[in-house]
């Protein structure tokens, strides 16, 4: 335990960055949270927070893939909003929820190979990305409606035990990622290829015979499917397909991963620090709504929050 | 591909911008299509329109000569704007308006250049982070409600005609001309080109990469300024929603024109015509009926292909 806490602060020599860190926060955020309010520290507030925080959670775990790669996804807000207004067509629900994903993979697939194989940087590509799918979401659902399939209205908001279903998503969104980081090939080469980009040494993991843009291109379908994922969760919550859903999200997925210790240059990170990371993010977004901040200044203060954290990481590259 | 484009001719015609062939192919279509549309006066009106763009472009191109990109002009855009239309300061004068938004664009150029220069942050998280806490801020501001009305000697200057050129095309132009000839003639337009070009090289060649970098930044953030004043004189009535596409217009325009990351081949003349095509791309849209999404996709298509084009040119060597 000892140990392990001591790895959380440890920042030169660690490769899952500091996450000790956002530990801390988290703490503190509990105990200002349940002394200062009395709404917070309730079995309805808590488990509200639960739901609220598992879109960002899973797009955050998705959006980690690439940044440990020394990329940056921002059309995963679009993959959202698209997935939602997807989920609201009409049709059969066996169709439907596969077709979200099978989607999300085609656009991760395109991010990859035209950021890998047309040296396209990431930011641009995605950028572009973002825009083409948020385009072809309003032609779908120019405005939010629809209905949503009743099988993942309950699975996004029944409970088993008592406990919400939300909690099951998240377990399941973890413990896929945690095999995938940490329990496989592909987890292992991303750190390594991250590690080489964030040096400098663009051909280091390619010269240990690692497939680097191959690796890459998985780790944008990866973060897109599980964008997919958020935007199936978030169809659920709000019943309708809304091409506004994802604005923005993708900033706050960085955010996220960034206020868990993860370094944006690539290749130092974990997903223990991304979800304390959303977990911060979303006792945030709770707290102020419990003191009733305008909207507006609510945006606001996230953008500051992205600002001051990705202000203190340092690195060697100037520019994008 | 790669032989086919090793012959010389090709070469040369492949290393042309594709904002050109890009407007000669709007203009064909608008010409088979809308035959009546390609008189001075209407192309006048729709390229008017543009000028706001035309001349945030300039300081665009300016950033991302040297590897940079500023995405914060929304955000400035959106609070000067909203400071000239919301009567906070019901005395000031054209002057002063002109000046607080210098200052503004300064500020916020300022601080973008700092980051990405000084503390190496990523360039875009630090002017979306802008754009994002000052859009935040102008909109608690005014509760998302639309501010009030643009004073009308604001609406006159920007509706001046000089026979069939409208007065802002004429002052983009010139804007176009003076930066023209900073690229081309003052020592900061070499440093500029040089930290583009490698700017390891640049640095152990002694010129000072981080100054030129806050440099373009401070230039840009005064450009978005004067592109917000031309925005507001554009519109009658002062809005929190305006402006807020024109720095990824930017982006795309800049991309079309050949201006890319540190490749200058468009130069400033090239994203003039980025910005001149997006103008009869808009044009060529409404006449064919594609909505919003269209554009949307449009915009996103070009910054695409445009992107993979430079990429793989510069894979090719």
């Amino acid at each position: 335990m000892i140990a392990l806490l001591r790895s959380g602060f440890q920042t030169r020599r660690s490769r899952r960055g500091l996450w000790g860190v956002p530990l801390v926060i988290v703490l503190a955020l509990v105990a200002v949270l349940s002394f200062g309010t009395e709404q917070f520290a309730t079995r309805e507030n808590l488990f509200n927070l639960v739901s609220q925080a598992m879109p960002l959670l899973i797009a955050a775990i998705g959006q980690l893939f690439v940044i440990l790669v020394g990329g940056l996804d921002l059309s995963i807000g679009s993959v959202i909003s698209f997935s939602t207004a997807i989920l609201s067509l009409d049709g059969p629900a066996v169709v439907l929820i596969p077709a979200v994903f099978v989607f999300a993979a085609v656009v991760g697939g395109i991010n990859g190979v035209v950021i890998t194989r047309m040296n396209v940087h990431p930011i641009i590509a995605t950028l572009a990305m973002q825009y083409i799918l948020l385009g072809i979401t309003r032609i779908l659902r120019p405005v939010s409606g629809g209905t949503v399939p009743d099988i993942v209205i309950a699975a996004v908001q029944g409970s088993f035990l008592g406990l919400p279903l939300a909690v099951v998503w998240g377990g399941l969104a973890i413990g896929l990622a945690a095999k995938i980081l940490y329990g496989s090939r592909f987890g292992l080469h991303l750190f390594g290829i991250g590690g080489g980009v964030a040096a400098g040494m663009e051909d280091a993991a390619r010269n240990y015979g690692i497939r680097v843009e191959r690796n890459i291109v998985l780790a944008y379908m990866a973060c897109a499917m599980f964008a997919a994922l958020a935007g199936v969760f978030l169809a659920g919550r709000i019943v309708s397909g809304d091409p506004n859903v994802g604005l923005l999200f993708e900033l706050d997925a960085i955010t996220a991963v960034a206020i868990g210790g993860t370094q944006l240059s690539g290749g130092i990170g974990s997903l223990h620090g991304t979800v304390l990371g959303a977990l911060i993010m979303a006792m945030l977004a709770n707290g102020m709504n419990l003191a009733n901040i305008s909207p507006f200044v609510q945006t606001a203060i996230k953008g500051g929050l992205l600002l001051a954290i990705v202000g203190l990481q340092s690195r060697k590259k100037m520019g994008l | 591909m790669a032989q086919s484009l090793s012959h010389p001719l090709l070469r040369r015609l492949a290393a042309v911008p594709p904002a050109y062939y890009v407007f000669a192919l709007l203009l064909l279509t608008l010409w088979l299509a809308r035959p009546n549309m390609l008189n001075p006066n209407v192309l006048g009106i729709f390229i008017r329109q543009v000028v706001p763009l035309g001349i945030l472009v300039l300081g665009q191109l300016l950033v991302m000569r040297v590897r940079s990109i500023d995405l914060s002009a929304g955000g400035v855009i959106l609070l000067i704007n909203y400071i000239i239309t919301s009567r906070t300061f019901p005395e000031a004068s054209g002057m002063m308006f002109v000046l607080m938004a210098l200052a503004i664009g300064g500020a916020v150029g300022l601080f973008n250049g700092l980051m990405v220069a000084k503390r190496r942050v990523s360039a875009v998280i630090v002017t979306l982070a802008v754009s994002i806490i000052l859009v935040g801020f102008v909109q608690y501001l005014s509760s998302g409600k639309p501010p009030g009305d643009v004073p009308k000697y604001m609406n006159d200057i920007f509706n001046i005609s000089l026979g069939v050129a409208p007065l802002p095309v004429l002052f983009w132009l010139l804007c176009t001309a003076i930066m023209w000839l900073v690229m081309q003639q003052s020592v900061y337009g070499r440093f500029v080109e040089a930290v583009g070009d490698n700017p390891e090289a640049a640095a152990f060649s002694g010129v000072p990469v981080e100054r030129t970098v806050v440099i373009a930044h401070v230039l840009a953030g005064l450009i978005a300024a004067v592109a917000a004043l031309v925005q507001t004189g554009s519109i009658a009535v002062g809005s929190v929603r305006v402006g807020l596409d024109l720095p990824i217009l930017a982006v795309a325009a800049t991309i079309l024109g050949g201006v890319v990351f540190g490749r200058g081949e468009g130069g400033v003349w090239g994203p003039f015509f980025g910005v001149l095509s997006f103008a009869l791309l808009f044009v060529v849209m409404t006449v064919f009926g594609a909505g919003d999404p269209g554009k949307l996709i449009a915009q996103g298509l070009i910054i695409l292909m445009a992107a993979i084009l430079y990429g793989w040119r510069s894979k090719l060597g």
